[in-house]
């Protein structure tokens, strides 16, 4: 008697919770559908895809997830190395001039910030897809991040799916400067009591654009105004600190600021050398992937502000004339999943941060995930600390002009 | 060459090689003048010139683009010629000779990056003398790479154009029989640099004019080695325009077009100057070179170059040799002179990447370089016949300055408009166009090279030839040809090598599709790696050199590698026939 109760309220639950997963099912089966027929569709494609392929481990990823991909979904993905993503950029815009609106020569790129608002403007983007790929509705928090939605300020709106999360960090030589400068101040203190032994890329570099937005946030009593458009404030009340500073670290800076370094491989390069004394990325694990490789002794370590850094989100988008645009979407979809993120962030292999929310994980892949090892120059969730915004993406542009008027003439 | 239809023929090429530089010009000429269809810009306005003229930067970069852009050349000329004097026809120079092709060869990135290896604060040289002379435990804060005023830049520039302008003239001193100009000096009792001066020099400056307005528009345009070991607070003009070609904000296109046509300006105005400027100054010196003096005051100018030269050369050779230790070290930091840990996972992890890059390589180098040499017959061909048949002897074809035009045009806005033409025709991204584009920048070299030996070959040979049989054919290429092989096989490896260091023309018509051995080691350079920058541009090296080394063997030696195979052929038939017959 008490046997078939429980036999018959464990029917009952299983009923009422089997129409609910039938409920929902009806729901997700016109998405699944759909991406059915692209995976369907995407068999036998071959994907061009266009990433800055300067570091050797991020194109070993790269190279791994082809091979991945094209076991799991017959999709032949190939990189198209770029010196710069603009390259790239020009091109779909040399194609457009060309009326070459199918079969362009770019199914997928890796971009971010001015170049993603300058495709988006200018119509070069194939979208909304990101919001439908089964791993983005499945692992993405679009809440946890406001770079997730806000691409330097530019609404996303599903024209490019996430990929991985960058922060800047600082580099030393615990060898030979132990406790190093942990803010923009103490930067140019630094730099006056030891001459030559500090410097920052060269802007409109990326990471030297972004050392000078960092600068900004730590000088200017303006904070709020750096999240809006630059031509509705007043710029040059903003940064006036930001170039009284520079005007000041530039005498004191390495080649007493008459040429900079191109990029952070170059500042680690010149770290190793002993030239410079801190170094910046914005890769969290550069520092331990280059020990790792022989390019920097083992007693570098990496740091962040105390009042915390600049990070941000960096993206794939497709082409509007790409003509595998469901290779390239099953491409993404893959680059997204739980598989590939941890992959990812794995130190020895790049150790970019994953953008999957981990509360939405099952306990297996959050486990797969706590047991990533970590380089021994890598800083935790913990210790990268308080991650700053990026201010509006038309900021970039204003710095680097203003800057090179000032310093590059 | 038993040609017909000459005319037709020299028109067909002509034509052929107008409309591509025609397009590219437009396609740079109209975004200039802010007609953009693709951004929706149908109008045409004067604002790309204003944006250009009201950017400091602009100034900053021509005027940096000038001092090294005229710095170079002057000085590059001056070395080369102080090192033909000096060694021309002595014994040991023809060892100088044979390692000026390595030189000729090396991409120009990778010869930036070993010579900023060698030259920077914490570079080999100071590595050398640290600290057991200089006292420095760290690298020193100097600026000696990548100095505001280009020094540096300059330096680079004339190791890359010493070497190219040597090469030609000894080239071109064939054609002005030199030998007897030397002896008839030397009887006379002229000092060596003194009868170079007043007798040699003017009359070589004419034949080897056309490669140094080469060298003089390379060095005004060139972005890969500036981008390296350029100054970059400001660049020279041709790396802003390529930051202003790239900006992501696309409007920066129009000012980068106008900018490009600016340049473009520029390096009319230099050469025009530059011409004048030798103009009046042979004509200045015209008194001193016939005043008879055997020696001269200015000789030591050119005693001087001598040694600078060499050390130029020296620097060089340290640049190239010290590149490839990269590649083998797994820990190198100041003040090492060597690596402190060796390593072979370096070249391990090139190795793979190798076959497929070197296959599209020599596939492009191959093809483009095998048309060149076969264009350059035809339209050499066509032009000694003219000569023959018109009493003007100067007179020029079109074609003659229009093959030059490409090399004499700034890489950067050119070949985006041209870009813009495959696309039009679907050829973007194919080995074709890769092929077609190689092939603009290849000819005037191996017409160049080639264009002084077969003007300058007595046909009379060939003339006894078919009137003792009469197949033209035939004898034009076991008579003419066979007799051209060194020329032709110099043209070759010339071509071969320039098509080997194109970065820009591979990057666009390929669209990245086809990466070959440069644009890999361009994509290395820019993150700085030298281990990786060293195992490429080793690689990348090598082709040339094996080509440069084969077409100094193998001309030599052909006619007995023939024969003998010939004989035993022969022999291998007759055996057979004995052993049938018995």
């Amino acid at each position: 008697m008490k046997k078939s109760f429980i036999a018959a309220s464990i029917a009952a639950a299983l009923a009422l919770s089997s129409q609910a997963v039938l409920a929902s099912q009806t729901q997700n089966s016109v998405s699944q559908d759909t991406w059915k027929n692209t995976l369907l569709e995407a068999k036998g494609q071959t994907v061009y895809f266009n990433a800055w392929g300067g570091a050797d481990n991020i194109n070993d990823y790269i190279q791994w997830a082809a091979d991945r991909i094209k076991d799991e979904y017959d999709v032949t993905l190939k990189q198209v190395k770029l010196t710069d993503t603009s390259d790239a950029v020009n091109r779909v815009l040399a194609e457009k001039a060309a009326g070459k609106d199918s079969n362009g020569s770019i199914d997928l790129i890796w971009l971010n910030g001015e170049n993603f608002r300058a495709m988006k403007d200018n119509h070069l983007l194939f979208g909304p897809f990101s919001q439908a790929l089964p791993s983005y509705t499945q692992y993405v928090d679009e809440n946890a991040r406001q770079s997730l939605t806000q691409d330097f300020g530019t609404p996303v709106d599903g024209m490019e799916s996430p990929w991985g999360m960058a922060q800047v960090i600082f580099m030393h030589d615990t060898a030979t400067l132990s406790n190093p400068p942990k803010s923009i101040p103490e930067l140019l203190t630094y730099a006056k009591a030891h001459p030559g032994r500090i410097t920052y890329p060269e802007p409109p570099q990326f990471l030297g654009s972004t050392f000078l937005k960092q600068a900004l946030y730590e000088l200017s009593p303006h904070r709020k105004a750096l999240s809006q458009a630059v031509n509705t404030v007043d710029f040059d009340k903003i940064t006036a600190p930001l170039w009284t500073y520079l005007d000041q670290l530039h005498p004191v800076a390495w080649r007493s600021g008459q040429s900079f370094p191109s990029s952070s491989e170059e500042m680690m390069r010149l770290l190793d050398d002993q030239e410079i004394d801190v170094a910046l990325s914005f890769d969290i694990s550069a520092a331990s992937v280059q020990i790792d490789k022989g390019n920097l002794p083992d007693t570098v370590r990496s740091y962040v502000f105390s009042g915390g850094t600049i990070g941000n989100t960096h993206f794939l988008a497709i082409p509007y004339n790409s003509g595998v645009k469901a290779g390239a979407q099953v491409v993404a979809n893959f680059l997204l999943s739980p598989e590939a993120q941890i992959k990812k962030q794995t130190p020895t292999v790049w150790g970019d941060l994953s953008v999957l929310s981990y509360a939405k994980l099952s306990k297996d892949l959050q486990a797969k995930f706590d047991a990533l090892p970590r380089g021994i120059a890598t800083l935790n969730i913990e210790e990268l600390g308080k991650t700053l915004p990026e201010p509006h993406a038309s900021w970039v542009g204003a710095l680097e002009t203003e800057w090179r008027k000032r310093y590059a003439q | 060459m038993p040609l017909k239809h000459i005319k037709w023929i020299t028109g067909f090429i002509t034509a052929l090689l107008i409309l591509p530089i025609a397009i590219g010009l437009v396609g740079t000429l109209l975004p200039a003048f802010h007609y953009f269809p693709p951004l929706g810009e149908y109008g045409f306005s004067v604002s790309p010139w204003i944006n250009v003229f009201s950017q400091g930067e602009f100034y900053a970069g021509l005027k940096l683009t000038l001092i090294t852009g005229i710095g170079a050349p002057i000085l590059a000329l001056w070395l080369a010629l102080s090192l033909l004097a000096w060694g021309y026809q002595r014994p040991f120079f023809k060892k100088i000779e044979a390692l000026l092709s390595p030189i000729l060869a090396i991409p120009h990135a990778a010869i930036a990056i070993g010579l900023l290896f060698l030259l920077s604060p914490s570079g080999w040289l100071v590595r050398l003398f640290s600290p057991w002379l200089t006292g420095f435990e760290r690298p020193p804060n100097w600026i000696t790479v990548q100095d505001p005023y280009g020094a540096s830049l300059i330096f680079a520039l004339i190791i890359k154009e010493m070497p190219y302008l040597l090469f030609v003239m000894l080239a071109a001193m064939k054609s002005i029989q030199a030998r007897e100009s030397i002896h008839a000096c030397q009887a006379l009792g002229y000092s060596r640099f003194t009868l170079w001066r007043k007798v040699l020099i003017p009359q070589l400056y004419p034949i080897i004019r056309l490669p140094i307005f080469i060298v003089v528009a390379f060095s005004l345009t060139v972005v890969d080695l500036a981008l390296v070991i350029g100054p970059n607070t400001p660049s020279t003009l041709a790396v802003t325009l390529f930051r202003w070609f790239n900006d992501p904000d696309l409007t920066m296109r129009y000012t980068a077009s106008a900018g490009a046509i600016a340049l473009m300006i520029t390096i009319a105005m230099v050469l025009g100057g530059w011409e004048l400027a030798h103009r009046a100054f042979s004509a200045a010196t015209r008194c001193e070179r016939s005043n008879g003096k055997r020696r001269g005051a200015s000789d030591t100018l050119l005693g001087a170059g001598v040694i600078i030269g060499l050390i130029t050369l020296v620097s060089a050779f340290t640049a190239l040799i010290l590149l490839p230790f990269w590649s083998l070290a797994k820990r190198w930091r100041f003040p090492d002179t060597l690596p402190s840990q060796w390593t072979w996972v370096n070249i391990e992890r090139a190795a793979p990447l190798l076959m497929e890059l070197s296959a599209n390589t020599l596939i492009i180098a191959l093809f483009a370089t095998v048309i060149a040499c076969g264009i350059s017959l035809l339209m050499l061909e066509t032009k000694r016949h003219q000569q023959k048949s018109s009493t003007n002897h100067e007179q020029q074809h079109a074609f003659d300055w229009l093959i030059y035009v490409p090399i004499l045009l700034p890489q950067i806005g050119f070949l985006f408009g041209l870009h813009v033409l495959l696309i039009y025709l679907n050829l973007n991204g194919d080995l074709c166009a890769i092929i077609a584009l190689h092939l603009m920048y290849v000819l005037p070299y191996v017409y160049l090279t080639l264009k002084g030996p077969y003007l300058a070959y007595n046909e009379d040979y060939l003339l006894q030839a078919n009137r003792l049989n009469h197949r033209p054919w035939r004898h034009y290429i076991s008579v003419k040809l066979a007799m051209l092989k060194p020329a032709l096989f110099t043209a070759f490896a010339m071509g071969f090598s320039v098509s080997i260091a194109q970065y820009l023309p591979t990057l666009i018509a390929g669209e990245g599709r086809y990466s070959t051995l440069t644009t890999e080691a361009v994509a290395q350079a820019a993150s700085g790696d030298r281990k990786q920058v060293g195992s490429m541009a080793m690689l990348q090296a090598l082709f040339p050199v094996m080509v440069f080394w084969l077409a100094q063997i193998i001309p030599s030696r052909w006619t007995t590698w023939r024969l003998a195979t010939k004989k035993r052929i022969i022999k291998a038939f007759t055996k057979k026939d004995k052993t049938c017959s018995a």
